[in-house]
């Protein structure tokens, strides 16, 4: 089958400066692919020329097995999602819906009817003759995902649609744009910077590091085995360390445990085991972090024995099973 | 509120005071039974207004008026938006140097702008005072069609076009359907104000004006040259009317504030 969207080593410069370098990306129909990465790493750049808003240095970009590189956004047949929702000021929220679906002439009866579902699939037909002003984030937000979706978009491009909303609302939105997303068997590219969201979201993740892909594959196996240290940074690993046998490994402050004379006396027989000192602990309610500091290294771990002090004596265990080789770098030492 | 916060509210009444008063005072006195300027007036009339009406200078210098007005702001509009449009898109280098090329007409003192345009149009081109009028003003409205159009589309999403173009409308489908929709409340505030600017304009018009051709602001400033009646004084009423007539006219079309918070 013919991938919906592929990038054929596509590059962007600006004044001289690479912000996406000879990249490939290839999206099947139906998927939801995310592209993830800080701020700079080329996302948003990749998907305004997937978008058409932006033209490639270099590369080829194919919409549907076509040449597209060259195509403006007006001709690609793509539903966007913007950061900012671009609602149009002046209109209503149907004209806003019903907008792409006039420019395609599409006849009244039927741009009416679509205009319909596609506010019904996001939940605010009530809201039909309202204008954008008077609407709340969250509900221009799904104006706008409707206004994609009307117009049946081969792929449906989502520039951080989530970034402006207040944490509980993101996390309600997420789990709308999963189900209409799953309801309309749409394709899906979502640029964010939040890993949750793409964890969550995505079929297929790719990590984006100074324009080119750092890491690409499902969540649950780029989760589990990050390839470099910036994938396991990006993803939330604290810990590097540098093992007696020579190894750099990662491991999550969640995966290390910390062991006192209370609670074993005995070495685990995995992993690798050290002796440390608490430098410090900070209580997050169902748990604590705490700092241990072995021979000048730092580790992060998680633990939920709240008679854990700082100065306290302990013994730092990483389990074989969650630390993670990491291939040498120049910087061993954590960061933290 | 006057107990709490006394020297504002003084402070207030003294700027109402200076700003109204002698607004006020003119308008009595274009209600004036008597022969000269004189405050307080010795009875009502309104033969002042008849002799203003009729006066035929001021009735051809308000027909200039008007027309050099509507004429210039739609010229300044028409340069003007596009200017804003591709300032305020950066497209282009050296976009800061042409805005402020734009906007250079309302630093330069305007007798100086006159003088050299008298200069080139009217000597050495050859231009008629009508033309030179109509260019003269159009230069000078020049800078408040870019500033207040831009401002207005400095305010608006830059992603609505693209939204817009994404959604399957060309270039110009998006310009008219979606880029100027939103930039009409600027657009409405900058010709208010071109308008307003080139009718009360004097130096200007002083310079550039010919036989026959003159507008009425220096109709005005002729008259009270020689004449010390009340006539200026009902013609000034007249125009108050008028531009308070046009300030309700807008606030009722777009809203006040929007015209001048933009």
């Amino acid at each position: 089958m013919t991938p919906v969207v592929q990038l054929d080593a596509v590059s962007r410069e600006f004044a001289g400066t690479a912000a996406v370098r000879e990249l490939d990306l290839t999206v099947r129909r139906g998927e939801f692919t995310a592209l993830l990465g800080p701020s700079g790493c080329g996302k948003t750049t990749t998907l305004r020329m997937i978008a058409g808003f932006l033209e490639p240095t270099a590369g080829r970009i194919l919409l549907e097995g076509e040449d597209a590189t060259r195509l403006p956004p007006e001709r690609r047949n793509i539903g966007m999602v913007f950061q900012s929702y671009a609602l149009f000021p002046h209109m209503t929220v149907e004209k806003n819906v019903a907008f792409g679906l006039k420019m395609r002439g599409i006849p009244d009866g039927e741009l009416r009817t679509r205009t319909g579902e596609a506010l019904e699939l996001v939940g605010l037909s009530h809201l039909a003759g309202r204008k954008p002003k008077q609407l709340s984030g969250g509900q221009q937000q799904r104006i706008a995902l409707a206004r994609a979706i009307a117009v049946r978009p081969s792929v449906l491009l989502l520039d951080e649609p989530l970034s402006n909303l207040d944490a509980r609302l993101r996390i309600q939105m997420r789990q709308e744009l999963a189900r209409i997303q799953k309801e309309t068997g749409l394709t899906a590219i979502l640029v964010t910077h939040d890993q949750e969201e793409a964890l969550e979201l995505a079929d297929s993740m790719v990590i984006l590091d100074q324009g080119t892909v750092a890491q690409q594959g499902a969540p649950r196996e780029v989760f589990r085995a990050p390839a470099n240290r910036f994938v396991a940074e990006f993803l939330g690993y604290e810990n590097f360390v540098e093992l007696p046998d020579g190894r750099t490994v990662t491991i999550r402050p969640e995966h290390v445990e910390v062991l006192t004379s209370e609670s074993t006396d005995s070495t685990p027989s995995d992993g690798t085991t050290v002796d440390a000192v608490l430098t410090a602990v900070r209580f997050r309610g169902t748990d604590c972090v705490v700092t241990a500091v072995s021979q000048g290294r730092t580790v992060l771990a998680t633990s939920s024995d709240f008679e854990l002090r700082s100065g306290r004596q302990v013994r730092v265990h990483l389990p074989a099973a969650h630390t993670i080789d990491l291939p040498r770098t120049k910087q061993e030492l954590p960061t933290s | 509120m006057i107990r709490r916060r006394p020297v504002l509210s003084l402070l207030s009444a003294l700027a109402m005071v200076f700003l109204l008063g002698p607004i006020l005072l003119v308008v009595a006195i274009g209600f004036s039974s008597g022969d000269t300027v004189e405050f307080p007036p010795p009875g009502f009339s309104l033969r002042w207004f008849d002799q203003a009406l009729s006066n035929a200078s001021f009735q051809q210098g308000l027909l200039t008026s008007l027309l050099v007005a509507a004429a210039a702001t739609l010229f300044a509009l028409v340069l003007g938006i596009p200017v804003a449009l591709a300032v305020q898109r950066r497209t282009f280098r050296g976009h800061k140097a042409v805005e402020t090329l734009f906007l250079s007409p309302a630093i330069v003192p305007e007798l100086v702008l006159g003088f050299a345009l008298f200069q080139q149009l009217m000597v050495t081109m050859r231009i008629t005072a009508l033309g030179a009028l109509l260019i003269g003003h159009t230069v000078l409205l020049l800078p408040y069609a870019v500033r207040v159009t831009g401002a207005s589309l400095a305010l608006s999403d830059p992603a609505l076009e693209e939204a817009a173009r994404g959604l399957g409308a060309g270039p110009l489908r998006a310009f008219f359907a979606i880029t100027l929709p939103v930039m009409t409340p600027g657009i409405v505030s900058a010709a208010v104000l071109s308008f307003l600017t080139s009718f009360n304009n004097v130096p200007l018009s002083l310079l550039l004006k010919g036989p026959g051709i003159s507008t009425l602001p220096v109709e005005m400033l002729n008259y009270v040259q020689f004449s010390y009646d009340p006539t200026v004084a009902a013609v000034s009423t007249l125009l108050l009317a008028a531009t308070v007539g046009a300030a309700l006219l807008t606030e009722r079309l777009v809203g006040f504030n929007k015209v001048f918070s933009r």
